[in-house]
């Protein structure tokens, strides 16, 4: 078979990137641009309206933001500590059983958010966890949980096994064996599940809205700024996107230090 | 509800038993944890409906187009999606760089994707701007284009990313040896690859049907005010001033869950099937 010759990679990359990378750039000038009337291409008026509309004092975008944060470090943190000893679990199963129980801890996957925020919001109610951070973070956890132990799997298997059986014969307890041991080899991988757990949880709008009361979450914050005023809708765009730019980052420097 | 362990205990149960349990052990916290607020959820759901809200939300106008309407853009998107995620695989899984880019929009939140869609594609945006004037209507139309489009560009890719899994060093080296047998193109595909990247697609593209069916920020950005997606059906619902408009919504939700949940269990069914 033909390899594909180096003008042709680029040409592809090019095409690729047209399609799938390219048009998130015009939230930049978008979000700073005071004035762009149709049918002019280019903006009349630069400036920082969306900015300082964003974050102006009193706006929800600031509290919105430490908000999203702290429910994504909470809820990830959470999902890695029930994900860890739940996928080490299930890659010793025979094929058969795993499938079942797979299938078991991934069927929130196919529930719609909304309907999960809604269907949690009466509970929640009854313990006192309606509009605070800590429900909100639940709710979210019951898409978090799954994608992060899907992501966490390819750290399991015999050579982790191997690893820390060879660590306990050499005198090691339980504990120094995960800490010294284990957790250094996995490391990459739980480092890749951390990430995409906190970017599930910072993308949420529906489950937020639904159990989160008035609190300020930065999609909820966000979404009614995409048909009433795109430029502060592009700004809080642009922030949403940190996190995901950041993964994209980390993994490409990883990538390019593995010789991927 | 727990799985049990198909066919039945062994003779000696006992000693397998515990080590079955300490087996299962780990599993339990994730297990219960998902279990008490996803059993919660439905519940929760199912609580808040009686005979009464099941007719007023059977009843509302909005609803059987809403359904019809749901049911069109999910099969549309999901289809293209696993389609063109095949074609993407084919294309960049001998192009590291490329297979990077294709996966830009796997964590691109949903709601940036549909904004970004509506300022290139919506009425005045730059496309309309670029072109002079967009012949068909993209954003905000009554067909559901706009919806189809932007899950189409987020789904594909993710899809994509499960196919290139599958389509590894081992399918390419049984792709060779079909071409050295004088296999063409089509036929290499057909035998050597696509019996390794099915699975994972079919399995993919349920999670991306069962997602589309419950979109909620895309159809917010980009759909229609009428019809309504199933999910933002339920919102409008819940605006009501009362307490009936809750009950009314969660019966919205629980038929978007019955209906998102339905292939799944159909796809396992088959496979046990197709396994025995």
């Amino acid at each position: 078979m033909r390899e594909p010759t180096r003008r042709g990679a680029d040409a592809t990359t090019a095409a690729v990137a047209a399609v799938f990378a390219l048009p998130l750039l015009l939230l930049v000038p978008r979000a700073l641009a005071d004035v762009w009337r149709a049918p002019a291409v280019l903006p009349q008026q630069w400036g920082l309206r969306g900015v300082e509309a964003a974050f102006a004092p009193g706006a929800e975008a600031g509290t919105a933001v430490l908000n999203s944060t702290l429910v994504a470090l909470g809820t990830t943190a959470v999902a890695l500590a029930l994900a860890w000893p739940a996928g080490r679990a299930l890659v010793r199963l025979p094929a058969r059983r795993r499938a079942v129980w797979f299938v078991l801890l991934l069927a929130p996957l196919l529930v719609p958010t909304y309907a999960t925020g809604t269907g949690l919001v009466a509970w929640l109610l009854r313990l006192g966890l309606a509009d605070t951070l800590v429900g909100i973070g639940a709710a979210h956890l019951v898409q978090v949980l799954p994608y992060v132990l899907l992501a966490l799997l390819p750290a399991f298997g015999r050579d982790l096994d191997a690893l820390e059986e060879a660590a306990r014969v050499g005198g090691a307890s339980r504990l120094r064996a995960l800490a010294v041991v284990v957790a250094p080899a996995a490391a990459p991988v739980v480092a890749t599940a951390a990430l995409l757990g906190f970017v599930v949880s910072w993308s949420q709008v529906a489950t937020s809205l639904a159990v989160g009361g008035g609190l300020p979450m930065l999609p909820v914050v966000a979404l009614p700024f995409a048909r009433s005023d795109p430029q502060v809708a592009a700004v809080l765009d642009l922030v949403l996107l940190v996190p995901p730019l950041v993964v994209l980052g980390l993994r490409s420097r990883w990538s390019a230090r593995l010789g991927g | 509800m727990m799985a049990r362990e198909p066919g039945g205990r062994p003779p000696d149960a006992p000693a397998d038993a515990a080590r079955g349990l300490r087996e299962l052990l780990p599993l339990l916290p994730a297990t219960t944890v998902l279990a008490v607020l996803f059993g919660g959820a439905v519940t929760g759901a199912l609580s808040r409906t009686d005979a009464a809200t099941w007719r007023a939300a059977l009843g509302d106008p909005r609803f059987w187009p809403a359904l019809g309407f749901t049911l069109r853009v999910t099969v549309l998107a999901t289809v293209l999606s696993a389609v063109l995620a095949v074609g993407l695989a084919a294309l960049v899984r001998r192009r590291p760089r490329a297979a990077a880019v294709v996966g830009v929009p796997v964590l691109v939140p949903h709601l940036v994707a549909a904004t970004v869609a509506a300022a290139w594609l919506g009425p005045g945006g730059l496309a309309d701007r670029l072109l002079g004037d967009l012949a068909v209507e993209l954003v905000r139309d009554r067909a559901g284009v706009g919806i189809v489009l932007v899950t189409t560009w987020k789904e594909a890719p993710f899809l994509t990313l499960l196919v290139l899994t599958a389509w590894d060093e081992g399918v390419r080296r049984r792709e060779e040896a079909a071409a050295t047998l004088g296999a063409g193109r089509w036929d290499r595909f057909r035998h050597a690859a696509w019996p390794a990247v099915r699975t994972p697609l079919a399995v993919g593209s349920l999670v991306v049907g069962a997602f589309v069916l419950g979109s909620f920020e895309v159809p917010l950005v980009v759909g229609p005010t009428s019809p309504p997606m199933l999910a933002t059906l339920a919102l409008q619902q819940t605006r009501v001033a009362s307490l009936e408009g809750t009950a009314v919504a969660a019966v919205t939700l629980l038929v978007a869950t019955a209906l998102a949940l339905l292939p799944a269990v159909a796809a396992a069914r088959w496979a046990r099937r197709a396994d025995a």
